[in-house]
């Protein structure tokens, strides 16, 4: 049950528990994470679950996808190299004290 | 908990002629709201629409009594779970958006370009007819990776469908079409399938009969059916409704033509103000509650995002086109597993090709007192009429 830190383009912060068996989306979702809208609700179509990943995670973070790699040029705020969308990203026990930043739009 | 409330007093001709004063009331009654004219229970309100989306488990888009099945065939719209992901990830390939960009946009393009040539002339157009339908059916039929089709064939298979889909009272006659529409479409899968298969290209014929594994033909058949029917009628209303908007509002028309880079926002109002999809249908799979209200097992809903996305819990003056709204997500895609696959088609298509170039090619574009917009449908909604006239 890793703990991850949310951070908001304002800076506040969100300190969630998550599960092993959930996308970081879903996690975020759960919590009420503001900043995070899943529109499509984790089918890699909407672009609208945008954020910039920890690098000193990325290893456990897995592949981006083609899919998912063509829809990050569409996000709504800039892409970055630690962009991800975060339905795609599965929690591992590993990402503990992780922390993600939420882009200002979606 | 309390049950679902009716409303009786409402006329089904009310609703096809503006329904949004009735899902204004439906939307203040309840959460979820029997209305008898639509022999349906409707849900409204965004937060509501949401929640349904997000379990799959207990709203179901599979349904055994579908008349989409049955006039279409086993259709990955009306399934769950991994059978629907199957096929939505066979299509996947022909609407990525670097895809569309690159593949897709120069070719609609060009269809726009050659529509706009034929009409520029005459200096009047009804732009249903001669803009809207003509070119959602041409270009669609080239994601379809159909040739050489009349605009009107796909038009017509496509209105087919969606009456056979939608014949509640079983008219024989409806059928028949919806039947004629079916074999049509067969027939033209058939002539194509081996070319795709042998030449595999962006188009969704190739996507299907090249996915890994191919698609079953039944499969090809009945999603082809789905995307016809459910991919020519949004387009064609949301270019016409964008144009609509921006007409009826000279202010903002300004802006949007001055600064470009607010096409995209404009387009987004346009499908919230007036959703082409303004329904679409689920089931409810166990007794549950929705915010207060009992829901039996096996009830009809209908999820109501054309209200949905005037539900002024949400979205300030809900009923005002604006096109400097602050960014905020809609349900005009609806959400969920079934969110719109053609929806990075549609941004591109309409938003940045077909109705920029509308504004840029015929000059002083202006609506005509003398024969004003004519709007119909709630289940579908948009200008069935758009008279306009220009400098030619």
């Amino acid at each position: 049950m890793p703990k991850i830190m949310f951070i908001a383009a304002d800076g506040t912060t969100r300190e969630v528990t998550a599960s092993a068996d959930q996308s970081l989306m879903e996690v975020a979702l759960g919590a009420g994470v503001p900043g995070i809208v899943a529109e499509c609700n984790g089918a890699a179509a909407c672009a609208t679950c945008h954020c910039y990943f920890d690098p000193a995670y990325a290893g456990y973070a897995g592949e981006i996808g083609e899919h998912e790699n063509e829809m990050l040029d569409f996000t709504a705020s800039e892409r970055t190299a630690d962009s991800r969308l975060s339905c795609q990203v599965h929690v591992v026990a590993e990402m503990e004290g992780m922390t993600v930043r939420l882009p200002s739009a979606q | 908990m309390s049950a679902v409330p009716v409303v009786a007093d409402v006329s089904y001709d009310a609703l096809l002629d503006d329904p949004y004063p009735i899902f204004r009331r439906v939307r203040d009654t309840a959460p979820a709201v029997f209305v008898a004219a639509a022999n349906l229970t409707l849900v409204t309100r965004f937060d509501d629409i949401m929640t349904i989306e997000r379990d799959p488990a207990t709203y179901s888009s599979d349904n055994p009594a579908s008349l989409v099945n049955k006039v279409m065939g086993p259709t990955f719209m009306r399934k769950d779970g991994a059978e629907h992901a199957v096929g939505r990830k066979a299509i996947e390939p022909s609407f990525r958006p670097g895809t569309i960009k690159e593949h897709w946009a120069p070719k609609f393009a060009e269809i726009c370009e050659g529509l706009i040539d034929s009409l520029i002339e005459a200096g009047e157009a009804d732009l249903f007819p001669a803009l809207a339908a003509p070119m959602a059916s041409l270009s669609l039929m080239e994601m379809i990776g159909f040739k050489g089709m009349p605009w009107e064939t796909l038009a017509l298979w496509s209105q087919s469908l969606i009456d056979g889909a939608g014949n509640y009272s079983r008219d024989a006659e409806i059928e028949r079409k919806a039947m004629e529409a079916g074999a049509g479409i067969d027939a033209a899968i058939e002539a194509v399938l081996d070319h795709h298969r042998a030449h595999p290209n962006p188009s969704i014929l190739s996507s299907m009969v090249n996915a890994d594994p191919p698609m079953p033909i039944e499969g090809i058949r009945a999603n082809i059916k789905v995307i016809i029917g459910g991919g020519l009628n949004e387009p064609r209303d949301a270019i016409l409704t964008l144009t609509l908007g921006l007409l009826s509002n000279p202010t903002q028309k300004k802006s949007v033509l001055d600064k470009p880079e607010l096409w995209p926002n404009a387009f987004e109002e346009a499908v919230r103000w007036i959703s082409p999809i303004g329904m679409y249908p689920r089931r409810v799979t166990r007794a549950t509650d929705l915010s207060g209200v009992t829901l039996a097992e096996g009830l009809q809903i209908g999820l109501c995002v054309g209200a949905a996305n005037r539900d002024d819990r949400r979205f300030a003056d809900p009923d005002r086109f604006d096109v400097f709204r602050p960014r905020q997500s809609h349900l005009a895609f609806g959400a969920g597993a079934h969110f719109c696959a053609g929806t990075w088609v549609s941004r591109q298509t309409v938003g940045r090709i077909v109705v920029p170039m509308l504004f840029e090619r015929l000059a002083n574009l202006r609506l005509r007192d003398d024969a004003p917009p004519l709007l119909r449908g709630w289940v579908f909604r948009g200008p069935v009429s758009l008279p306009v006239r220009w400098d030619a």
